[in-house]
């Protein structure tokens, strides 16, 4: 441990972190420890202070308050170290649109101070690892959006990174192009790179995360397993009862149901009945309104519903 | 103390900065034909339409013929318009198109992209003077063999106006305001900056305002070498852009580190 209560090991870790911008807070005094090797997640929507925190990790913007290590570095006085050892994929893609693909890698592994060789040895991994060595002399505007996206991966990997982060690494992609960076991502845990990313999907932070924090406007609301997560703060089922604006949970609803219901939450005129019994609360409801449950959606619940609760609103609004 | 914040921020001329210039390299090398193209094709015109079309007409300046006179002062702009076109405009784009951001989210930092933005505007000021400087030469322009020290001049000039228009171009925010600093700033010191006369008999009002005129030492060296006429006034030249590109040169830093991180 140092002296700021930091496990020396962590890969990154925050305490008390703030970012002003004048005189907008956009991160609130966050503490969070992602441990070597892990895939640890970001969930927010936008304006939550996700970009904010990954840009002081990587150095791009400074701390104004707090305390934040990376792999043990701090980034206000050991900046060149950290950026040696530490891969970035921006959300804007920022590639060099004047060159190709190839030159895209070959320069910013000069710009890592790899000699020549070394730097082309590392382009051509880097093209293989994420397929598109057959684009090697394309020019970069000439990329589809997935193409470009799974290019700025790779120009992450030309360091050979221990921490990697990326902020939402799949937005704006396909449903296909989405699930190759998905592999990608997998293939590089498995390799023992520490991942941190942010997104507004929670079914990306689901699939990928080991472990996450969900934030909002500036703090972390929750923090833990993604599926331990929902099955702490919500519960691991959810009914969900449209047109239920006349109907109070409190009252309405038969005692047996209620003992079952370890959380209400109303979006509009829809009530969400969250348990961990979804069969026996159907069957409770049915026998006192039979009405109600005739338009009752019985579902697993997710993280957006954990966000739900916390935030009082929804992950994409 | 302020000093020494002024000092903070000068730029870094290190291995980062040598990529930058490296960078540069590879993406000019794609559109240098058009690129010469603009920065000859104006200066040349108007060597032949001023130098021998209206030199016929004019009786000689300073001794000299006309197209004698005006030639080293083409020269020099030249190589200011190369350098500020270029740090201006493509400085600005990279700005907008995100290759400034793209080295700044891997290991380069602000102030040894500055750095290389200075290194870059300073080659091309040197390609510029001496591509000019043959051409002359092969018109018979050019009268001493002193003219050799003109990349050396040509250095100085490149990185003195590469300054300001560094700065410009991270304070603009839409491509238009580029166009204040080239109105009012620009085109006045091309005008007037001795090129096209001699400015020894103007009053000493107009005289001052256009000793403040960087290009205007720049003419005067370049006259100079070009003709092989040395006094002893040179060294104040020779002073006053070596004082201006330092007091200059930290100036872009600030506002480049305003777009790039926060």
């Amino acid at each position: 441990m140092t002296p700021e209560g930091i496990p020396s090991e962590a890969a990154v870790a925050a305490r008390g972190l703030v970012k002003r911008y004048g005189s907008h807070t956009a991160v609130d005094h966050v503490d969070f420890t992602v441990d070597q090797g892990e895939c640890f997640g970001f969930l927010g929507p936008n304006g939550a202070g996700k970009t904010s925190t990954m840009k002081m990790i990587y150095g791009r913007s400074s701390v104004s308050e707090g305390v934040l290590r990376v792999l043990g570095l701090n980034p206000d006085t050991q900046l060149s170290e950290l950026k040696r050892c530490v891969g970035v994929v921006p959300q804007e893609n920022n590639l060099d649109p004047d060159l190709t693909v190839w030159e895209n890698l070959y320069l910013y592994a000069r710009y890592f101070e790899l000699p020549p060789e070394a730097a082309e040895e590392r382009c051509h991994f880097v093209l293989d690892f994420v397929s598109l060595a057959d684009k090697s002399g394309a020019r970069v505007d000439e990329l589809s959006g997935g193409m470009k996206r799974r290019l700025v991966i790779g120009r992450s990997l030309i360091n050979s990174p221990r921490v990697l982060v990326l902020d939402e690494p799949t937005t704006g992609l396909d449903p296909h192009a989405r699930h190759l960076v998905w592999q990608q991502l997998a293939a590089l845990r498995t390799q023992g790179v520490t991942l941190l990313l942010t997104t507004h999907y929670m079914e990306e932070a689901a699939r990928l995360c080991d472990r996450l924090v969900v934030m909002d406007q500036g703090r972390i609301l929750a923090e833990g397993r993604p599926d331990r997560l929902v099955e702490e703060q919500v519960g691991t089922q959810v009914v969900e009862l449209p047109e239920a604006g006349q109907v109070n949970p409190g009252l309405d609803l038969p005692q047996g149901a209620q003992e079952l219901i370890r959380r209400t939450h109303r979006v509009g005129s829809s009530l969400f009945l969250f348990t961990d019994d979804n069969r026996t609360l159907l069957g409770e409801l049915a026998r006192a309104n039979p009405e109600l449950v005739s338009r009752a959606l019985a579902r697993p619940s997710t993280l957006e519903d954990v966000f739900l609760t916390l935030a009082g609103r929804g992950l994409e609004e | 103390m302020r000093f020494l914040g002024y000092l903070k921020r000068w730029p870094h001329f290190d291995r980062g900065a040598v990529r930058v210039w490296d960078r540069n390299l590879m993406a000019w090398l794609k559109y240098y034909k058009t690129s010469v193209l603009m920065n000859f094709g104006e200066p040349l015109m108007n060597l032949l339409a001023l130098g021998f079309g209206l030199g016929a007409y004019v009786t000689k300046l300073n001794d000299l013929p006309f197209a004698e006179f005006i030639a080293p002062g083409l020269l020099a702009s030249t190589a200011m318009m190369g350098v500020v076109y270029d740090t201006a405009f493509s400085g600005h784009s990279m700005l907008d198109r995100g290759v400034y951001e793209s080295m700044v989210t891997g290991p380069l930092r602000v102030e040894s992209i500055t750095a290389g933005m200075f290194l870059w505007e300073a080659s091309r000021s040197v390609l510029y003077g001496c591509t000019f400087l043959v051409v002359i030469l092969v018109m018979g322009l050019v009268r001493s063999p002193l003219a050799l020290l003109i990349p050396v001049l040509m250095v100085l000039a490149g990185l003195l106006f590469t300054g300001p228009s560094l700065f410009v171009a991270a304070w603009a925010k839409a491509e238009d305001q580029l166009f204040y600093y080239f109105t009012l700033v620009i085109t006045p010191m091309f005008m007037f900056s001795g090129i096209f006369f001699p400015v020894e008999n103007l009053p000493a009002a107009a005289r001052w305002a256009i000793w403040l005129s960087p290009l205007y030492h720049v003419t005067n060296l370049s006259r100079a070498l070009v003709l092989g006429r040395l006094h002893p006034g040179l060294w104040g030249d020779v002073l006053w852009l070596m004082v201006a590109t330092i007091v200059l040169m930290p100036w872009p830093v600030t506002q480049m580190r305003r777009r790039l991180t926060a």
